[in-house]
């Protein structure tokens, strides 16, 4: 073993000891295998959804949703969504807050620096280990979900295990910052705070980024329904104007071209129609610079939600993605024009699928990319400051 | 440009600079060029009163701060050389070990550290827990020590690697009476295996029996600097006792006859002259300034 495997392996020891001294260390560990112990006592069969011998008053059976399509559900929305990515980030980032305002605390920070270790390498070793907490965390409830899937469900999914380097990944957008912060206030629970603070904004910009799609998605679905239903009305009225035409004056040809004057007297919706798709049209040109500007926005920060959705493309397939949408989309008909007035009123699943889709088409490069390229620079300020500092 | 150390020579200083800079663009000078050197194998004090620089001058030789300017040689690789570190044993003034580690992982994670493998480290370890008496609690958790027993783990810990040359900041500050007896026997045994070491320390009564030479630093500049001999040069005298009833005519002061030299030769013709004017002589004293007083 070279001297800087050694050096590497006692420091992720260290950390684990320091971690393993904490007792929220292991209580987020053992809530990890309980949330994942939960998983298990849930079942579905023909008649409803079961805990344990208990049947639940929900409106779901297995023709819904299939068990396997149940606890893929269970594991993300649940488990990921909820748990992995919310409350034992939060208890991880508690746990592991101290990590590095303890290695810069005077006292230890001589004696390691004065080590044949660069300080380059020793912060980004210590920054390391903090992300070892989150992998053993992540690793013990994907162990667990793997199970629950293969013997409740079904379908044995090693994909279960992508869990482990995504939750790690988006972990790791907030550790950067949370060393950052460690490492210029020197202090854990200023660190711990700001870095929570910074997560909100995070959350307040990806809240933003989808109401905005959502709205933008819902202009353009109007858009395109308005000039289907425009284009369709004046394919039925110029019929009828030729009809009409033809009746007065033999010699009108079929290929005779109406005025728009002559269709909107022909089909009085028509006006209306185009009134809504130039309102529409409008709407649309004023939000694009917004969804644009969020969009770029957004490619300099961490995608902590999209990042976490990841999991969304591997570990579901297309049918069970339907499935589960089918179930959390409440269906309140298609996209359609309102005959009285001519507005549209735009269908939920239309809508929901369109954002989604948009939301999926952003590349995995986009994603992780930009997001690793941001705790990239977070990581390089950190080993700058460090590496000058005078301890 | 780091001038070529003579093999003989563990560190060598020239013009080592520190300037901290504080708030509101605030500069506090702590050295101002210092020149040092140490040669192997002798154990060497640094001594100087607070806010000297003592504890700069070592962190720059350790790292853990960088000097404003620096030329010089530790080991013989310049000043900075993380591998040279790998041959030397520091132990900090105010380290703060984790308290969750037992002393025998604090000793275990600084050999390891050092990049001494996991035979090394359980060779030495054993060995070295012996040495400052800690064999005993080697497995409890530095959390239930006194300040005296983790002080005696860091000087452990800096003997791991088994260093050609040990930095010792302030050894004895966190040790009660009691306990200084101990670490000053820890250190004469690093002494007497032949290792160089460095002493910081402001315990001057300490200092005097253990090391070779000394450097004393004033203001961030080395104001004076080599062995007891040296450093007194000069100042030894030597107090010739009489009955003061006899000693009629002649200066007296507290009874005694001030003769200043430095050669006890010097002494005789004094004692003849007392002698023949009848004087009493009652005892023959030396005195040699103790560390103490060349500092105050």
């Amino acid at each position: 073993m070279n001297v800087a495997l050694r050096q590497t392996t006692a420091l992720f020891i260290d950390a684990y000891r320091e971690l393993a001294a904490g007792k929220l260390f292991w209580i987020t560990l053992v809530l990890s295998g309980l949330v994942a112990g939960v998983f298990a006592m849930i079942g579905i069969d023909e008649e409803s959804m079961t805990v344990l011998w208990f049947r639940l008053p929900f409106p779901v059976d297995s023709s819904d949703i299939s068990p396997g399509a149940l606890y893929k559900l269970l594991f993300f929305q649940l488990g990921i969504s909820i748990w992995l990515a919310w409350i034992a980030t939060i208890l991880g980032l508690i746990t592991t807050a101290g990590i590095i305002p303890s290695l810069v605390s005077s006292g230890v920070i001589d004696s390691m620096v004065a080590k044949p270790i660069s300080r380059t390498r020793l912060f980004l070793t210590r920054y390391a280990t903090g992300l070892l907490f989150a992998a053993l965390q992540v690793g013990l409830f994907s162990g667990v979900a793997f199970l629950v899937l293969g013997f409740r469900g079904g379908e044995w999914l090693p994909a279960v295990f992508l869990a482990i380097p995504i939750v790690v990944v988006f972990f790791s957008y907030l550790f950067s910052i949370m060393a950052l912060f460690g490492l210029i206030t020197k202090s854990t629970i200023p660190a711990l705070l700001l870095t929570l603070l910074d997560w909100f904004g995070l959350f307040i910009v990806n809240r933003l980024d989808e109401s905005l799609v959502q709205i933008h998605e819902s202009t353009k679905l109007r858009i395109q329904t308005a000039e289907e239903r425009i284009e369709r009305g004046e394919a039925n009225a110029t019929q009828m104007v030729i009809r009409v035409k033809q009746s007065e004056d033999p010699t009108v040809t079929d290929d005779y071209e109406p005025t728009t004057e002559e269709l909107d007297a022909a089909n009085p919706m028509l006006p209306l129609v185009r009134r809504t798709r130039d309102d529409a049209i409008r709407s649309e040109a004023q939000i694009r610079p917004w969804t644009d500007g969020l969009f770029i926005t957004k490619s300099v920060l961490p995608k902590t939600t999209e990042t976490i959705a990841l999991l969304d493309r591997f570990i579901l397939s297309e049918e069970e993605a339907n499935q589960i949408f089918d179930i959390f989309t409440p269906d309140n008909g298609g996209t359609d024009v309102d005959e009285e007035t001519g507005s549209i009123r735009v269908g939920n699943e239309d809508l929901q699928e369109a954002a989604i889709e948009r939301l999926q088409s952003r590349s995995l490069l986009w994603i992780l990319g930009t997001s690793l390229a941001f705790e990239a620079v977070i990581l390089a300020i950190c080993c700058f400051i460090f590496t000058r500092r005078d301890f | 440009m780091t001038p070529p150390a003579s093999s003989d020579t563990a560190i060598e200083l020239i013009d080592v600079a520190k300037t901290y800079g504080g708030r509101f663009g605030k500069k506090t000078p702590a050295l101002r060029g210092v020149n040092m050197n140490v040669k192997r194998g002798e154990v060497f004090g640094l001594i100087g009163p607070n806010g000297a620089g003592k504890s700069t001058l070592v962190k720059i030789l350790m790292t853990v701060i960088r000097p404003s300017t620096c030329t010089g040689s530790l080991l013989g690789s310049p000043i900075g050389h993380k591998p040279a570190l790998a041959r030397v044993g520091y132990l900090p003034e105010h380290h703060a070990f984790p308290g969750y580690l037992t002393g025998a992982q604090v000793i275990d994670f600084f050999g390891a550290m050092a990049g001494l493998s996991r035979r090394e480290r359980k060779q030495r370890s054993g060995a070295l827990l012996d040495l400052v008496g800690m064999t005993a609690w080697s497995r409890r958790r530095l959390r239930s020590y006194s300040k005296g027993m983790r002080q005696r783990i860091g000087i452990a810990q800096a003997l791991i690697n088994d260093p050609e040359l040990v930095l010792l900041d302030e050894p004895t500050a966190r040790d009660d009476p009691v306990g200084r007896p101990q670490i000053r026997q820890n250190i004469e045994q690093i002494r007497d295996e032949g290792r160089t070491v460095l002493i910081n320390s402001h315990i001057l009564s300490e200092l005097e029996h253990l090391c070779d030479r000394f450097g004393l630093l004033v203001k961030g500049v080395m104001a004076n600097a080599g062995t007891m001999d040296e450093l007194t040069e000069g100042q030894r005298r030597y107090y010739i006792a009489v009955r003061p009833e006899s000693a009629q005519g002649i200066e007296l002061d507290n009874g005694t006859v001030h003769v200043d030299t430095e050669d006890p030769n010097e002494l005789q013709p004094h004692i003849d002259r007392l002698s023949a004017r009848g004087d009493v002589n009652t005892g023959i004293r030396s005195f040699r300034p103790t560390l103490e007083d060349i500092f105050m």
